[in-house]
C-alpha cells in the first residue's frame, strides 16, 4: 500500500470517525442523563445536513450561517420533541420512550424521503483544490471537517464544565439527590435533549461541503454510532470520542479491503472486542436503567 | 379458563376455519401477511417479557427464509424439512451472538440486535451465494406428494397451523415453571437472580425459543412469496414488528401482537391514502399511541373490564332478585 493510499484513507476514516464522534456523543449525553434511547440521532444529523444544504443553495447565504441555521434548527426540534411527546412519555419507562423515538426517527426520514427521495442535495465546496505534501494530496474540505469535529467535542468538553454540565452530570449520578440540590430536572432534560440532538446538526451541517447531503446518510451514521457506543462502553463520553476516531478509521481501512463487506468486518471486530473487554475500551460504563 | 373464553375461542376458531368462504382472495392474501407479522410481534413480546428488547427480529426471519428458499432451490430438499432446519440454523447462529450480548445487560442486547439486523442484510445482499440484492430465484411452492400449495386457502390453512403451533408452544411455556422465571426476570431482574434464577440462562434459552419460530415465520413467508429478497429483511421490518406489539398493547404477550398486526396492516388498506403517505401516517399513528394510549388497543380493553364485570354483576344480581319474587 502505497503512503498516499495509506494518508488517504486514514483521512477519510478520521472524518468520518469526527461525525460518529459528534453523533454518538450526543447520544450516549441524552441516554446517560434523561435516559432516553434516542433512536431519531441519525435522522437529526440528516436533517441537519439538509438545512445546511437549503441554506447555502436556496438562500444562498455563506456556510457560516449555514452551520449556525443548522445548529439553532436541530437542537430547536430536539426540545420541542421532548416538551411535546417525550416528556410524556418518560412516565411510562424506558422502552415507551425508545419507540416513540423510533417512531419520530421514521417519520423525519420517511417526510425527507417524500420531498427529497433519492437526490442528493449538493453544494459547491467551500474548501476547493487539494494540498500537496509531497507525493501526497490532501483535500482541504476534509481536513476542515476533522478539525471542526475536534472543536466542536472541546466546545462539548468546556459546556460539561460550566454549571450547566455539572448539573447535568449530576442528575446522571442521581437524580434525586440532584434534584436535593435545587437542580432543577425539567429544564437540565429539555436542555440535555437539545445539546445532544444540536450536536446531530453541527455534523450534518460539517460533512456537506464534502459528501453531499443524502436521505439515507441517517440511518448509516446511526448504525456506526450504535458500534462506537458499544466500544466506547454505553454511557462513556471519552470512551465514545475514542471509539469513534478507531471505528472510522477501522470502517474506511476495510472498506478498501473487503469492500461492502465492511460493516461485517466491524461488527465481529466489535463482537470479539465485547468477548474480551465487555464494559467497552475505556472500562467502567454508566449506570443504564433495565440492566 | 372460563367456559365464556372457551365459547369465544371456540366461536374464533371456526371464524377463522371458515374464513377463506368469507372473504375475497384479496383480504385473504393481506390475511396471510397479518399472520406472518403475528409470529414476528409474537417473538417480540415473548424476549419482552423477560425485559429485552429485540430489534433482530429481521434478521432471524430473514435466516429462516434464505434456509428454505436456498435449501428447496439447490438442494431440493422438501419444504417440511426445511422448517426445523430453517428454526436450528436461527437457534445456532443467534447462539453465538447470544452468547456474547446477553450476559453484558439489554443495552449491549439492543445494540448487537440492531447491528445485527442490519448486518445480515447487508450479508445476503452482498454475498453471490444468496443471490445478491436481487433476490434468490423463483422457490418451488411446498407439496405434499402430489398436492402443491399453490393457492390462498391451502397457504392460508398452512400459516393457520403455523401460528397456532407457535400461539400454542408459548402458552404451554408461559404457563409452565419457564415462564414464570421469565415473569420474575421481567419484573425484576435483581430480585429474580436473588432467588437463584439464572437470568442470563433464561434470557438465552427465551431468545432462542423466539429465534425458532421467527425462523419458521421465515420458511412460511418463503412458502407463499416463493422468493426471498434482502430488502424485506431490513432494520425497517424490525421496526414495524415492535408497533405491532406496541399498538396491540404491551401487557398482552399473546393477543397483543396479533391484533396490534392486524390493525397496523389493515387500516392502510382502507385509509385510501396515497402509497407514499402510508409510513408518515403510520409513523404519526404510532407516535399517538404511545403518548395517549400507552397501553395499546387491548390496554384500553382492560380498563373497561372492570366496569364490564361491574355491570354484569349487576344484571345477575338482578336477575337473581327477579327470580326470587
Amino acid at each position: 500500500m502505497s503512503l498516499d493510499l495509506f494518508v488517504q484513507l486514514l483521512v477519510n476514516g478520521l472524518m468520518s470517525g469526527g461525525m460518529y464522534a459528534l453523533v454518538a456523543s450526543g447520544f450516549t449525553l441524552i441516554l446517560g442523563v434523561i435516559q432516553v434511547f434516542n433512536f431519531a440521532q441519525g435522522e437529526f444529523y440528516m436533517l441537519g445536513a439538509f438545512i445546511t444544504f437549503g441554506v447555502m443553495s436556496t438562500l444562498g447565504l455563506p456556510y457560516p450561517l449555514a452551520i449556525l441555521a443548522a445548529l439553532a434548527g436541530i437542537a430547536l426540534l430536539g426540545v420541542l420533541f421532548h416538551l411535546a411527546v417525550l416528556r410524556r412519555t418518560m412516565i411510562h419507562g424506558f422502552f415507551h420512550t425508545l419507540l416513540v423515538t423510533v417512531a419520530f426517527g421514521t417519520l423525519i426520514n420517511q417526510s425527507a424521503l417524500l420531498s427529497f427521495g433519492f437526490r442528493e442535495g449538493v453544494v459547491s465546496p467551500v474548501f476547493p483544490g487539494t494540498w500537496l505534501m509531497g507525493s501526497i494530496a490532501l483535500s482541504p474540505g476534509k481536513v476542515v471537517v476533522i478539525f471542526g469535529a475536534i472543536l466542536v467535542m472541546v466546545a462539548l468538553y468546556l459546556f460539561m464544565k460550566t454549571k450547566m454540565g455539572t448539573a447535568m452530570l449530576a442528575a446522571t449520578e442521581n437524580r434525586d439527590v440532584a434534584g436535593l440540590q435545587g437542580i432543577n430536572a425539567e429544564r437540565i432534560f429539555w436542555v440535555t435533549m437539545g445539546v445532544g440532538s444540536g450536536l446531530c446538526g453541527i455534523a450534518g451541517a460539517l460533512i456537506v461541503p464534502v459528501l453531499s447531503a443524502s436521505t439515507a446518510m441517517g440511518t448509516n451514521v446511526f448504525t456506526r454510532s450504535m458500534l462506537v457506543v458499544l466500544v466506547g462502553g454505553t454511557g462513556s463520553m471519552s470512551g465514545a470520542l475514542l471509539a469513534a476516531f478507531l471505528v472510522g478509521v477501522l470502517e474506511s481501512f476495510a472498506f478498501h479491503f473487503v469492500g461492502q463487506f465492511n460493516l461485517l468486518a466491524i461488527f465481529v471486530f466489535v463482537a470479539v472486542l465485547l468477548f474480551f473487554r465487555p464494559g467497552g475500551l475505556l472500562g467502567k460504563p454508566l449506570p443504564i436503567p433495565g440492566q | 379458563m372460563a367456559r365464556t373464553t372457551k365459547i369465544a375461542l371456540g366461536i374464533v376458531g371456526l371464524l377463522l376455519i371458515a374464513l377463506p368462504w368469507l372473504i375475497n382472495p384479496y383480504v385473504l392474501q393481506i390475511v396471510i401477511l397479518t399472520m406472518t407479522y403475528s409470529m414476528l410481534g409474537l417473538a417480540f413480546a415473548l424476549s419482552l417479557r423477560v425485559g429485552l428488547p429485540r430489534f433482530d427480529i429481521a434478521a432471524w426471519w430473514g435466516v429462516g427464509a434464505y434456509t428454505t428458499a436456498l435449501l428447496m432451490q439447490k438442494a431440493n430438499m422438501s419444504f417440511w424439512l426445511t422448517l426445523p432446519i430453517g428454526g436450528l440454523m436461527a437457534m445456532a447462529l443467534g447462539w453465538l451472538i447470544f452468547i456474547i450480548a446477553i450476559p453484558r445487560g439489554m443495552m449491549v442486547f439492543l445494540l448487537f440486535g440492531m447491528v445485527t439486523a442490519m448486518a445480515m442484510q447487508q450479508l445476503f445482499g452482498s454475498v453471490d451465494f444468496f443471490g445478491g440484492w436481487g433476490g434468490t430465484g423463483v422457490v418451488p411452492q411446498p407439496t405434499i406428494g402430489s398436492f402443491a400449495f399453490a393457492h390462498k386457502p391451502e397457504l392460508y390453512y398452512l400459516g393457520l397451523a403455523l401460528l397456532a403451533l407457535n400461539l400454542l408452544t408459548y402458552y404451554a411455556l408461559y404457563n409452565s415453571k419457564i415462564g414464570r422465571a421469565w415473569n420474575a426476570i421481567g419484573s425484576s431482574l435483581k430480585l429474580a437472580s436473588s432467588v437463584g434464577v439464572n437470568v442470563v440462562r433464561y434470557r438465552i434459552a427465551n431468545v432462542l425459543i423466539g429465534n425458532f419460530f421467527l425462523a419458521v415465520a421465515g420458511s412460511y413467508f418463503v412458502a407463499y412469496s416463493l422468493v426471498a429478497v434482502p430488502d424485506s429483511f431490513g432494520f425497517q421490518s424490525s421496526i414495524f414488528v415492535m408497533m405491532y406489539a406496541v399498538v396491540g398493547g404491551l401487557f398482552h404477550s399473546l393477543s397483543g401482537p396479533m391484533i396490534g398486526a392486524l390493525i397496523v396492516t389493515f387500516i392502510p388498506e382502507y385509509l385510501r391514502v396515497a402509497k407514499e403517505y402510508e409510513p408518515i401516517i403510520t409513523a404519526i399513528a404510532m407516535i399517538l399511541i404511545i403518548v395517549f394510549l400507552p397501553m395499546g388497543i387491548l390496554g384500553l380493553a382492560d380498563r373497561f373490564r372492570p366496569w364490564l364485570l361491574w355491570r354484569r354483576r349487576n344484571a345477575a344480581k338482578a336477575g337473581a332478585e327477579s327470580a326470587g319474587e
